[in-house]
């Protein structure tokens, strides 16, 4: 064998690194991950001019092969999440997303109630059939990035409420990046057994500044009958970061998920939002902001996919865009034959804040079923004359004004968030964003 | 005799090309209550508009002073900050923005902040008097509320703003008679010297609680007419016509 079975920080994605990752995994683990890796060499990068799925996000200027897994943890990344986490969160259990151990802190209380919190890599040797029970909601060769997450993700973050367990505190999954050149698999598992609860915010973030980075990121939400799951995620990359991610919950009867996604950094995201109502009565309210400015290019796609009956969903995400930023909303009710009564609505509001910035949307709906209601809206706007001039008459400078009708679009969403805390976090990031120009990341020095 | 504080002189407006002010003239001292009235399409709430300096409404010709300055090149909000106030005929909805929120930015723009306790206590206080719920300090300003409580609510910012002049632009319209007292009350205890209002209505009915030291009558971008209370009262009995009819004629 002529290939260094290397997994040495020189090495970039590719073979080698694949073929490494399988070797320390378990065989289960291992199979999947020569499928994907197989899959993801197999397909060709997705193309605006050939994917429909891909028409509006121009990605030809990405080559993952150039980026290099990182293997290290930026601490000053790190001490800035954990700082959010004390302002937001102060009992909330801090777990960092690494590829090199990181001990996990202030969960006593959780596991005293049984709760597994782990690495993903630990999860998969030592409860391989819980890991199992979540990734068979994503198949390995998918599409070309989930591919290669399941081919090269270490690290990760599993956390597992037993039966009738309701977490006594929240989980703050901390997924950092830093350096340039680097690529990043985030990864998030989040299992709920029968009628368990639990809160989790998932943050991503690297420093501020153009450094080039990938994250293509994983998080998988699987939920069982009556289980109530409150999923809170915070994307903070800095500008040069390539965020790919698929974010996908699985509910079981009467299970209740929601959802909230704060998206702020990165040069470009394409993340898709997933939910998949099995089981009957299963309910999920995803809601999301965005802000966006410079030349920052968003792409969500969201789906919400009845299958049990009497499933409810209701998706809001609201965009604002500056300077020349850009969004793209996909979004998909879809309502299976087997999914009567369910009610699902979906919508996207967008603020153009210049001349040009831009908002495509394009909420869709396919029904199987009778009986249903099911529901979109789309719009988009600048901000309202006859409010800034309503907010001017009280003295309100105009620039101030148009801050204030941004915030106040914002906090119709930041309003209904149950993690005050979060929320609060959520407003403080979004000021910082609106007054402050096109700077995102977390203000922390770069290794 | 007090102080001019308002003083309008040959005003002329358009809204999108059309003029609509011709030349008006008005003064307002310091404290005084005056009552612009005239039949619709006259012009008040241009006037209203174009006081506060709203972009839509183009300034053609004349002069505003207030408070002793040059009203005109000033955006609404460096007017709003001289001590000029609108009360809304049709308050905007901002949806996210709280009522609480919305105060405290206007009285910190306007250079009125007071610590949160003191302000929350004023709050409190002036929101009993106008029989507004408590409810509403959390509620997204006028989002979603009825007539009657955007105008309560644009007599509880005049409170808690304390401006040296309020146009009020039609804050009778919509207001049944339990809520029409409540709103001149709330402006009649406002009043006095460091508060002058100027209220536009082309309905005499809230002049009965606001006792107007002037009545101007505008018709067709000008003011045709002034006189005492008595002016409104004959309004309220014989209508504009008599009025218009010798002030066309004197003008002709």
């Amino acid at each position: 064998m002529t290939t260094p079975l290397t997994d040495s920080p020189a090495a970039a994605l590719g073979q080698a690194v694949a073929a490494a990752r399988a070797e320390v995994s378990p065989a289960w683990l291992a199979a999947r991950r020569r499928i994907a890796w197989d899959a993801y060499e197999a397909m060709p990068m997705p193309s605006s001019q050939r994917d429909e799925d891909w028409r509006r996000t121009d990605i030809a200027a990405l080559h993952p092969e150039r980026f290099t897994p990182i293997d290290h943890v930026d601490a000053a990344v790190v001490d800035a999440m954990r700082a959010q986490r004390d302002g937001a969160a102060p009992t909330a259990a801090f777990v960092i997303d690494s590829p090199v151990a990181a001990p996990i802190e202030g969960a006593d209380t959780l596991h005293a109630q049984g709760i597994i919190i782990t690495t993903l890599e630990e999860a998969a040797l030592v409860h391989p059939e819980l890991v199992q029970r979540a990734f068979s909601s994503v198949r390995a060769d998918e599409s070309k990035f989930v591919a290669l997450w399941n081919a090269l993700w270490r690290g990760g973050v599993f956390v597992y409420v037993p039966r009738g367990v309701e977490a006594l505190a929240p989980v703050w999954i901390a997924h950092p990046a830093g350096g340039d050149g680097h690529a990043v698999f985030p990864s998030t598992v989040v299992v709920l057994d029968e009628g368990a609860a639990l809160t989790v915010i998932d943050a991503y973030a690297s420093p501020t500044g153009p450094a080039a980075l990938l994250s293509d990121a994983m998080v998988i939400l699987s939920a069982a009958r009556d289980a109530r799951l409150d999923y809170n995620t915070v994307q903070q990359w800095g500008e040069g970061v390539w965020h790919i991610g698929l974010q996908r919950a699985v509910l079981d009867a009467n299970a209740k998920l929601r959802f909230m996604g704060v998206t702020l950094g990165a040069r470009l995201q394409k993340v898709w939002w997933e939910v998949l109502l099995e089981g009957v009565g299963s309910e999920a309210d995803v809601l999301g902001i965005c802000f966006g400015d410079g030349t920052q290019h968003f792409d969500h796609q969201s789906l919400q996919a009845h299958v049990g009956p009497e499933t409810r969903s209701n998706l809001l995400l609201k965009v604002a865009v500056r300077d020349h930023a850009r969004s793209v909303y996909g979004g998909m009710i879809d309502v299976a034959p087997t999914a009567v009564h369910a009610d699902g609505y979906v919508a996207n509001r967008n603020l153009l804040l210049s001349q040009g910035a831009k908002a495509d949307s394009i909420p869709r709906l396919e029904i199987r079923a009778n009986d249903v209601k099911c529901g979109h809206g789309a719009t988009a706007g600048h901000v309202d004359a006859d409010q800034r001039f309503y907010l001017m008459a009280r003295g309100v400078p105009p620039e101030e004004a148009s801050a204030l009708i941004v915030r106040g679009f914002m906090d119709d969403v930041l309003d209904r968030i149950p993690h005050r805390g979060f929320a609060e976090l959520a407003g403080t990031l979004l000021d910082a964003e609106i007054a402050g120009g096109s700077v995102t990341g977390v203000a922390a020095q770069a290794s | 005799m007090s102080q001019t504080v308002l003083s309008i002189s040959g005003l002329r407006a358009t809204v999108e090309g059309k003029e609509i002010l011709k030349g008006v003239d008005l003064q307002v001292a310091q404290g005084e209550i005056h009552a612009l009235m005239g039949p619709n399409g006259s012009g008040k709430s241009t006037l209203a508009y174009t006081l506060m300096g709203h972009p839509k409404y183009v300034v053609t010709g004349g002069s505003v002073t207030f408070g002793g300055e040059d009203l005109l090149p000033l955006t609404a909000d460096a007017r709003a900050r001289l001590g000029l106030f609108l009360c809304f005929q049709y308050p905007t909805a901002i949806p996210g923005v709280s009522t609480v929120n919305f105060l405290r930015a206007a009285l910190r723009a306007q250079g009125k902040e007071m610590p949160a306790r003191e302000f929350l206590n004023r709050l409190s206080t002036e929101m009993k008097e106008l029989k507004i719920d408590e409810s509403f300090r959390s509620r997204y300003i006028n989002d979603g509320f009825s007539g009657g409580e955007k105008k309560r609510m644009e007599i509880l910012q005049l409170a808690m703003l304390r401006p040296k002049l309020a146009i009020l632009d039609e804050t009778d319209s919509g207001l049944d008679v339990d809520a029409l007292r409540t709103v001149a009350d709330g402006v009649m205890r406002l009043c006095g010297p460091d508060m002058g209002v100027l209220v536009i209505t082309h309905y005499p009915r809230i002049l009965e609680h606001l006792h107007p030291d002037r009545v101007h009558v505008l018709h067709d971008g000008r003011v045709v007419t002034s006189g005492g209370a008595d002016l409104a009262r004959q309004i309220e009995r014989e209508g504009y016509e008599p009025i218009l009819g010798t002030a066309v004629a004197a003008t002709a």
